[in-house]
């Protein structure tokens, strides 16, 4: 085990230093926290475009619909005096992640794959 | 306890909303006005203290939760995630005075103690303001007033209101009292009971006669006969006849100025209301409307739209020279009967992708063609099944897209109110930009007629493929229908995000007092093939439904004309619509 550490050290000795951490959470280079790829996406404005994207595409498949029925739905049935958004938000959060077509969600993924690779260091 | 405009209902303040605006002067939002963010295309506006700023959660340091706040009294900025955990609470709990934050991505207020959105009068001006004057062409800070003046409106809607005069309910005086007792006899009483039966068929019920292929002028005549301004403008003897020849013989005394297609309903009203149940055949008024529109005079069977078309201008020409009225703006209804009834105004705004100008155009329109199209169905998988169920339990259905793929009334005019990319080769000529643009364009309702009339576009002629063919997909309609989603008031209010403000053109008028609800009254239907088919109207009348077959009339069950083949739909205002009661004749 020690033997294999000292091997590692020694090939990493040859390479430069990494860059110092943007974020208090630890993270390895090759797989970038969370953290680090919304800040990548928010400041090279393509966040917006993928939320565009996102908001068209279901807004073509009837996702919205249904969400905006099940909201109607439940304030019919509470009242809607009754109703906060922090409720609406709890209620159709379980429903509507499930629900969402796979196909959006490759598309999406793809794209942030996309966007990823082309903006690696 | 809230106000209600167009069917919007405009929510009141939260006690700490209310306590914050008390404690922080006349302008409370003053400090985020800066902050306000538009991105362009889709003016969608955002809070940022800079415009690149990342916002962070100032106790988890989280930018990636998808709601962010930030507190309006001292601008740190939390995440709300009430089942995990919810920092912008524990924030505004911590502090008096710190409840209300803002969502940094939607610009919308929230009370972190109520734990629910909240709306304020002065927040939302600034917002809209920011996304117009972002949207439009102004080029100097005296214009960017003007607009704040057009968009702020000067006052309160309450305010704005014009003078009106109290309703009281009438009472006879002494001289009504008198002629009252002396001169009438009771409508309905014992001895006369038997005549007005439930099983007599209703006033106005009169067969017309085919004269060679003419269905589609019966048709659209049955549905006239029976539109309730229409018919009491008819009835009421606002159009005589009699005396409307004989002032045009005395003008001109040629033979052509004595063709008055509105004269010739007049005829036709009389006929049918007449009580004589025997068909009737409108030859006169064929050969007035041949005259009329010449191209279209044959014994081919027309297009009962074209046909509806025509006679609305027919009548409109003819009668507004004996009115001159002063000038009256296009679609004001002044002109005519035809368009007192028919005619509402359409807006439409063309929106450049690039830089976020606006174009806005108003139309006047007597009528609304709408494409027939499948609707978007649910997201596949049982979830389109279950909103299938919980549609059938509505009797008029308002969730356009849960049919899983038939198509509605409601789906049409969704979509015809819907946001529309105009493809690459119609760019639009942007002023801003001062060159063409890829646009985006959206139709909505700026006023609605007293009558509605939806056509839909089953015919289709493609010059380029030299042929026509019929769309005869199956189109479900409502019996009521409530048009507030396709206004302009609503359809900017979702364009601009949840404000409570009025808008440009919002309100103006005591026409816009007029609810947007409306009844089915007349349904004209097309069978057959586009060459070979026949045109049937179904009338609603005292809530019982009759089938008019050229001469042939029938009462039928709902469930018929439900299943039937939709062509042009007639609905009018609910305030005009007359329901008789199901008793008559009772003492």
């Amino acid at each position: 085990m020690s033997h294999s550490h000292e091997l590692v050290i020694k090939s990493s000795m040859s390479r430069p230093p990494p860059p110092p951490p943007t974020t208090n959470k630890d993270q390895q280079r090759q797989n970038p926290s969370l953290q680090e790829i919304n800040i990548k996406l928010i400041q090279s404005g393509e966040k917006e475009r993928l939320k565009e994207l996102l908001r068209e595409r279901l807004l073509e498949c009837g996702w919205i619909d249904e969400m905006k029925a099940l909201c109607r739905a439940f304030t019919r049935k509470k009242g809607r005096n009754n109703v906060t958004v922090d409720d609406l938000v709890h209620v159709i959060s379980p429903k509507g992640r499930s629900s969402i077509p796979d196909s959006v969600k490759a598309e999406l993924l793809q794209r942030i794959r996309a966007f990823l690779a082309s903006t690696a260091d | 306890m809230s106000s209600k405009i167009n069917g919007h209902v405009s929510p009141q303040p939260c006690p700490h909303l209310l306590d914050f605006r008390s404690r922080n002067g006349p302008k409370p939002f003053r400090a985020l006005h800066d902050c306000i963010r538009v991105k362009p295309p889709g003016g969608c506006a955002a809070i940022r203290r800079e415009p690149s700023e990342v916002p962070r959660c100032g106790t988890c340091e989280e930018s990636s939760r998808s709601r962010l706040y930030a507190c309006v009294a001292c601008a740190a900025v939390f995440c709300h995630a009430p089942l995990l955990h919810s920092h912008a609470s524990d924030h505004a709990l911590s502090i008096p005075g710190h409840e209300i934050a803002v969502d940094v991505d939607r610009a919308e207020l929230f009370c972190c103690a109520c734990g629910d959105q909240v709306y304020d009068r002065d927040f939302d001006a600034a917002v809209v303001l920011a996304q117009t004057v972002n949207a439009t062409a102004t080029t100097s800070t005296s214009g960017s007033t003007a607009m704040q003046c057009s968009v702020a409106g000067s006052q309160p809607e309450n305010l704005r209101k014009r003078r009106r005069v109290d309703y009281r309910p009438w009472e006879p005086d002494s001289g009504e009292h008198i002629s009252r007792g002396n001169q009438s006899i009771p409508l309905l009483d014992a001895t006369n009971a038997s005549l007005v039966s439930s099983t007599q068929q209703p006033w106005g019920l009169r067969g017309l006669n085919n004269l060679g292929n003419t269905c589609f002028m019966n048709s659209i005549l049955q549905a006239l006969l029976h539109t309730p301004p229409l018919r009491n403008y008819f009835l009421g003897d606002r159009h005589n006849r009699y005396y409307c020849q004989q002032k045009n013989g005395a003008i001109n005394g040629t033979k052509n100025s004595r063709l008055c297609l509105a004269c010739d309903m007049d005829a036709i009203f009389s006929a049918v209301f007449s009580g004589d149940r025997t068909p009737y055949s409108p030859a006169k008024f064929l050969y007035s409307w041949w005259q009329h529109a010449a191209n279209l005079a044959s014994y081919e069977q027309q297009d009962a739209h074209e046909f509806f078309i025509s006679m609305l201008e027919g009548i409109h020409e003819k009668v507004e020279k004996d009115k001159r009225k002063s000038q009256s703006p296009a679609g004001g209804g002044d002109c005519c009967i035809a368009h007192r009834v028919f005619s509402g105004i359409l807006r439409s705004d063309v929106m450049c992708m690039v830089c976020g100008f606006t174009s806005t155009t108003y139309d006047p329109c007597v009528d609304i063609s709408l494409d027939l199209e499948p609707n978007q169905g649910g997201s596949g998988k049982s979830s389109s099944a279950k909103s299938l169920n919980s549609c059938n339990v509505e009797a008029d259905c308002m969730h356009p897209n849960q049919n899983g793929g038939i198509s509605t009334l409601n789906g049409c005019l969704e979509r015809f109110t819907r946001a529309e990319k105009l493809g690459s080769d119609q760019k639009f000529f942007c002023q801003k930009c001062q060159v063409r643009q890829e646009s985006l364009k959206q139709m909505s309702i700026r006023k609605l007629p007293l009558v509605s009339c939806f056509h839909v576009k089953r015919f289709e002629h493609s010059s380029i493929r030299k042929m026509s063919r019929k769309v005869d997909r199956f189109l479900q309609f409502p019996f009521s229908l409530d048009m507030a989603p396709y206004l302009s008031s609503s359809i900017l209010r979702s364009r601009f995000g949840n404000r409570i403000f009025p808008f440009d053109g919002d309100e103006q008028d005591a026409s816009n007092d007029l609810s947007t609800e409306f009844e089915l009254f007349a349904v004209v239907t097309h069978s057959g093939r586009l060459d070979a088919g026949h045109y049937v109207t179904y009338l609603r009348l005292s809530n019982q439904w009759y089938k008019c077959d050229d001469a042939w009339i029938t009462q039928v069950n709902e469930s018929i004309v439900r299943a039937a083949q939709g062509y042009m739909m007639f609905y009018v205002q609910k305030v005009l619509y007359y329901k008789e009661s199901e008793n008559q004749g009772t003492s």
